[in-house]
Parts: structure tokens; C-alpha cells; sequence
């Protein structure tokens, strides 16, 4: 059927030019199935949520430089100021920003001592309006109280005993059960108590990059702190009428300081994610890239064997071949050749793959994927051999009776 | 068989009309053995591949096996060429990655035959030819008549009406040409109609009848009346 074992035959005589072809196929295979691999992988981490209201907030920074300037006050004057403003919802001072890239890190662990395992968490120091202001859910427990919220001296190694965690952090450290973590008393630097309040379903950490970015922790800390930020959200649509509003009250409220760095997080998420999407573009170039010179490849080799084959191809016209005949046989070969490339393009992928995800911990490449890898070069082929082949249907039956 | 009516075949160039048959008329009947003479450029080959249905031609009228030829489109053409007539070529045009078997399994799998059927035919012809045990061999592994005998294997194995040889001997030895020449007359009797275009006066004096074309028109000859005078001269 369809001349495969004519073909086979043949090539098997010719073997160079269509094993290069299926090298070439093979390589494009193991190449781009990884490279969309990868560009899915960083697609689905920048679609993941912070889990803060991103469309409705901004920050700011907050640099004292005045002399005997009283920073409680001040602060509590701002955030006074601030949740006041027609437009705004909540306003915090905040030590760090998710996805920031910077920020704080401290870890935790069930049972207290030096020598026990401790789990990574971003820590979040925020008074009882965070919750309100980032946009976050509690799914279990409850928010601080008024009362809960200390004040923080800069260098100051002791914590506050209670705590506001996220989902992902209670599951690190009670796999068997996240909503157990409730009302649990757990270490923090290694040995100091504190009290688990309430689960947040998601609050991101500040590094995009880092395993453990799901996990992080609401700490009921103010920060007496000559440099600190704010962070505001405001009624939807109406941040960016506020913004300049804000930093110009704010500026002009108190000389003692500067207002500078001005951010929304729609922004500081495009500045996080930016060599996520600058890779994704090289490598979306790459794929395309590669494709098209592996479809030219398919054209030039076509069209290299056409030449060489003008008369036998003129005589199988004359034994009664039709037009389409014609251009089966040189898509057979193609879809034979591929095949060949195909298979060997799997086990290349399914291999950079396995040496991909032991050395930079990638999750597995899945199914689906290599099923496109094989029919995006299935199509290729046959669409990059479809010109040539039709270039060789129309060669002239009279060709067999030339005898140059 | 074939009724050829006034055939023109005009190749037009940027500049140039080329007039390779005019007003061509002939009458090939069923289990003929016509030879086709005449020198290079007289059109000989024009009229094989018009008549052979490789190329079309510019007017007149065609009838090959009782079919108006001028009807057929390319798939039509193609059918027929490979029911009903089969090829010989003076270069044999055998397929140099195919071994004998798959070379005359080449007409047989585009006219759809099963594998059984197509099996039975290509022993059958490489029998014909005696080459039966050389199956396997590749083209290049024979000499030259030992090629043409699988061509002409190739040919018959669709069982054509119609036979049509160009210059099936001009790359032969004599002896070679001898045992295809032979190999012909042999397929003719057993009622294959066969046209073979020749430069060769000897082998066209072998068939009954000879023709030869000259710029472009046909004239009949009689190669042996001719001969006979010649002798009868010297």
C-alpha cells in the first residue's frame, strides 16, 4: 500500500541525505518540545496569583531625613491621613513587597532546637489593616487585633507570639493535615514561640523564583524605621488618579522626609516576571526558528532528490503514474523520513528532558506535549514537501524518450 | 488499432514556431510490427511520445485502441498508458535503487493489482525474459541487453496492446540487439502490436513494416523491395 516498501527500499540505497534530514528532524524535535516546554512552565508561573489585589494597589517609600523626628507619630499620622482619603480602602507600612525580588525570610519549624528542620517563610511585617489592604483571604482563623501590633526597634531579634500564615506554609509544616496548623504553637528561630491566628489562602513571597514562594507570614509588627513603605489600595479604577494625589499630600503633609519610588504591583509583577518573558521570547524564536529551517531542509533535500531523479520520475509518468501519484511518493518518503526522525526526536526529548529536570529541578514533560512535537513535524514536513513534490507531479511523461 | 489523422505538433518559442510533425497520418492495425525510421530531428520521437500519449499534440485526430485520445485529460492519459500500452526505452530507464523484482513491480502497483496477482506477473515476465533467477540483482549488477530484457519485462508485464519501443537496440552490442530484436518478433507473434522508432536499417528490415518520417511527414517504405534492389544492382 502506498509504495512504502518500494520506498523504504529505495532510500535504504540512499541513505545520507535522508538520514541527515532525520537528524535534523530529531534534533528539531528534542529541541523545541523542551524549549515549549519551558516556556510553558514560565507561562504558568507567571499566571500564578499573588494572591494581593494587584489591579487596585500601589506603594511607596517613605525616607526620613529630618532630626528628632518622632516616627511612631508620623507613621500613625500617614496611615491616619491615608485611610481617611476618599478612594483609598485600607492603607499598611509594610517591610517588603511581594515579587518584589526583596524582602524578608526567617524559618519556622514544629518541635524547637538547633538541630531540628526548619521550613523557609517570607516574612511580612504588617499591623491588623493588611489583610484589608493586600486584598487577602482568610480562610481559617482571624485577623490581629489592635492590641496584637508591637512596635519594632531596628536589630530587634524577638518576635510577637502571634502569627498569620498562608495555606501552603501550614501544609509544609503539617502535611497530613494544613487546617490543624490553626491555633498551633510552632518555633521560630528555632526556639521562640508562636501562636498560628489564622490561614490566608495565598500571599506570594517576594523572589518569583524561589520553591517555597507560596509560603509566607503576616507578622503584627510596625517598624520604627527611618526608611519604610507604604502600601495603599484603593477603590477599583481609581489608582492612578490617586497616585499623584498621594505622593504630592504626603510630600507636602511633612518636610521631614521624601516621598520617592512610587510603584503600582501591576508593574513591580511586569519587572519580576521580565527574563521570564525576555527567555520566552528567545525561545519562542528559537522553536519558530528551527521549524522553518528544518522545513527548508525538507525542501531543499526534496527538491535535490527531484533533480536527480527527473528522468526515473518522467518514466514512472510514462508506466501510468498519475499527477498525484506522484506527489504521494515523495510525501510517503517525507512522512517516512519524519517518522524515523520523529522517533528518534522522542527519545531525544524525553532524554534533555530527564537531564533538565535533575539538574535545574523542571517538573516532567508530559504527554501532550510530545504528541504536538510529533504532529507539528508531521505537518511540517508534509506542508515543506508539498512544493517540491507538486514541482515533481508535473514533470513531463516525455521526460522517459530524452535521452540528456 | 492506431489511427493517427493529420497530427501537428507545433513547439512555440519566445521568437520561433517549430513545426515537428505535420499533417502526420497513420494506420497501425492490431498485431502489427511497424518500424519507425528517419534521421535525427525528423520528428520520430515526437510521434513515439505522441503516440505513446507522453505528450499532446497541437491538432488532428487520435485514436488509439478505439479511443479519442484528444478527449482524455492527464489522469485519463495516464490510465491509459498504463492499461494499455507498455514502454521501451533506449536507456532502459530501469530504476537503479530497485531490484529487478521491484522494477516491473513499478506499472503493476499503479495499476492497483494485489500483491498475489502482481507477485505472479513479475515471475512470470522475468521468465519471459529469462531472468527469473536474477530477481534480487539491482540493474547495475547486468549488462546492458540483460537491462533492456527487464525493461521489456517491465513493459509486458501490465499486458499491453500496444508495444512501443525507442530505439530499444541503440545502446546494445549487435548480438545484444540481436537477442532483444529477437525477444520482439517473438512478443509480436504472440499478437502484441509493437512500434519501434530505429536508426538501424538492419533491425527495421527485420520488421514487416517500416516507415519513415521526414520533416515531420510520414512516408512508407518497403525495406525489403529496397534491399532486394540493391542486391540485384550490385
Amino acid at each position: 500500500m502506498l509504495e512504502a516498501g518500494l520506498i523504504i527500499r529505495a532510500l535504504m540505497r540512499n541513505k545520507i541525505g535522508a538520514l541527515l534530514i532525520a537528524l535534523q528532524i530529531a534534533l528539531t524535535m528534542t529541541i523545541i518540545v523542551n524549549a515549549i516546554f519551558m516556556i510553558q512552565d514560565r507561562q504558568a508561573q507567571m499566571l500564578r496569583s499573588s494572591g494581593v489585589d494587584e489591579a487596585n494597589t500601589f506603594y511607596l517609600t517613605n525616607t526620613i531625613f529630618g532630626q528628632d523626628y518622632n516616627i511612631q507619630a508620623a507613621l500613625q499620622t500617614d496611615l491616619n491621613t491615608l485611610r481617611k482619603t476618599p478612594g483609598i480602602v485600607d492603607a499598611i507600612q509594610i517591610n517588603a513587597i511581594p515579587l518584589s525580588g526583596g524582602g524578608w525570610s526567617s524559618g519556622v519549624q514544629t518541635e524547637a532546637g538547633e538541630d531540628k528542620d526548619s521550613i523557609g517563610t517570607a516574612v511580612y511585617m504588617v499591623d491588623d489593616h493588611a489583610i484589608n489592604t493586600l486584598g487577602l483571604e482568610l480562610i481559617a482563623g482571624e485577623n490581629f487585633s489592635a492590641t496584637d501590633i508591637q512596635w519594632r526597634q531596628s536589630g530587634q531579634s524577638t518576635w510577637p507570639d502571634k502569627v498569620i500564615i498562608t495555606k501552603a506554609l501550614a501544609l509544609s509544616l503539617f502535611p497530613e493535615d494544613w487546617q490543624s496548623a490553626l491555633g498551633k504553637t510552632v518555633f521560630i528561630s528555632q526556639n521562640q514561640t508562636i501562636q498560628i491566628i489564622g490561614i490566608l489562602k495565598q500571599l506570594q513571597a517576594p523572589w518569583n523564583g524561589w520553591d517555597g514562594v507560596e509560603r509566607s507570614m503576616l507578622v503584627p509588627f510596625q517598624m520604627e524605621s527611618k526608611g519604610s513603605r507604604l502600601f495603599i489600595r484603593t477603590e477599583p479604577g481609581k489608582r492612578d488618579q490617586l497616585m499623584p494625589q498621594i505622593e504630592k499630600m504626603l510630600a507636602e503633609s511633612d518636610k521631614g522626609r521624601i516621598i520617592r519610588r512610587m510603584r503600582t504591583m501591576e508593574e513591580t509583577r511586569e519587572r519580576s516576571y521580565q527574563r521570564h518573558n525576555a527567555t520566552n521570547k528567545i525561545l519562542t524564536t528559537v522553536v519558530i526558528t528551527l521549524t522553518i529551517i528544518t522545513g527548508f531542509g525538507i525542501v531543499g533535500l526534496a527538491i535535490f532528490s527531484i533533480n536527480r531523479r527527473t528522468k526515473q520520475i518522467g518514466t514512472r509518468r510514462a508506466l501510468g503514474a498519475t499527477r498525484w501519484q506522484i506527489m504521494r511518493y515523495f510525501m510517503v518518503e517525507n512522512l517516512l523520513i519524519s517518522s524515523v526522525g520523529i522517533f528518534v526526536g522522542i527519545i531525544g526529548a524525553v532524554s534533555l528532558n530527564m537531564w533538565l529536570v535533575k539538574t535545574f529541578e523542571l517538573a516532567p514533560i508530559n504527554l501532550e506535549l510530545i504528541l504536538f512535537g510529533v504532529l507539528t513535524l508531521f505537518i511540517v514536513g508534509q506542508l515543506a514537501v508539498l512544493y517540491p513534490a507538486r514541482k515533481a507531479s508535473l514533470i513531463s511523461p516525455a521526460t522517459a524518450t530524452r535521452t540528456v | 488499432m492506431l489511427i493517427m489523422k493529420n497530427i501537428s505538433k507545433v513547439f512555440h518559442t519566445a521568437e520561433i514556431q517549430t513545426h515537428a510533425l505535420r499533417d502526420f497520418s497513420l494506420t497501425v492495425k492490431e498485431g502489427d510490427f511497424v518500424s519507425v525510421t528517419g534521421p535525427s530531428g525528423s520528428g520520430k520521437t515526437t510521434f513515439l511520445n505522441i503516440a505513446g500519449l507522453l505528450e499532446t499534440y497541437t491538432s488532428g485526430e487520435f485514436t488509439l485502441d478505439g479511443e479519442d485520445i484528444g478527449k482524455l485529460n492527464d489522469n485519463g492519459r495516464s490510465r491509459m498508458r498504463n492499461h494499455k500500452i507498455g514502454f521501451i526505452f533506449q536507456s532502459f530507464n530501469l530504476i537503479p535503487d530497485l531490484n529487478l523484482f521491484d522494477n516491473v513491480d513499478v506499472p503493476l502497483r499503479y495499476r492497483g493489482f494485489s500483491a498475489k496477482e502482481r507477485k505472479r506477473r513479475i515471475e512470470e515476465n522475468l521468465e519471459r525474459v529469462g531472468l527469473a533467477s536474477r530477481m534480487k540483482h539491482l540493474p547495475s549488477q547486468l549488462s546492458g541487453g540483460q537491462q533492456q530484457r527487464v525493461a521489456i519485462a517491465r513493459a509486458l508485464a501490465t499486458d499491453p496492446r500496444f508495444l512501443l519501443a525507442d530505439e530499444p537496440t541503440g545502446n546494445l552490442d549487435s548480438e545484444m540487439a540481436q537477442g532483444v530484436m529477437s525477444l520482439l518478433e517473438d512478443i509480436n507473434k504472440q499478437g502484441t502490436t509493437i512500434v519501434m522508432v530505429t536508426h538501424d536499417a538492419q533491425l527495421a528490415q527485420r520488421s514487416p513494416r517500416t516507415i519513415q518520417v521526414m520533416d515531420g511527414r510520414v512516408s512508407e517504405l518497403d525495406l525489403h523491395l529496397a534491399s532486394a534492389n540493391q542486391q540485384a544492382i550490385a
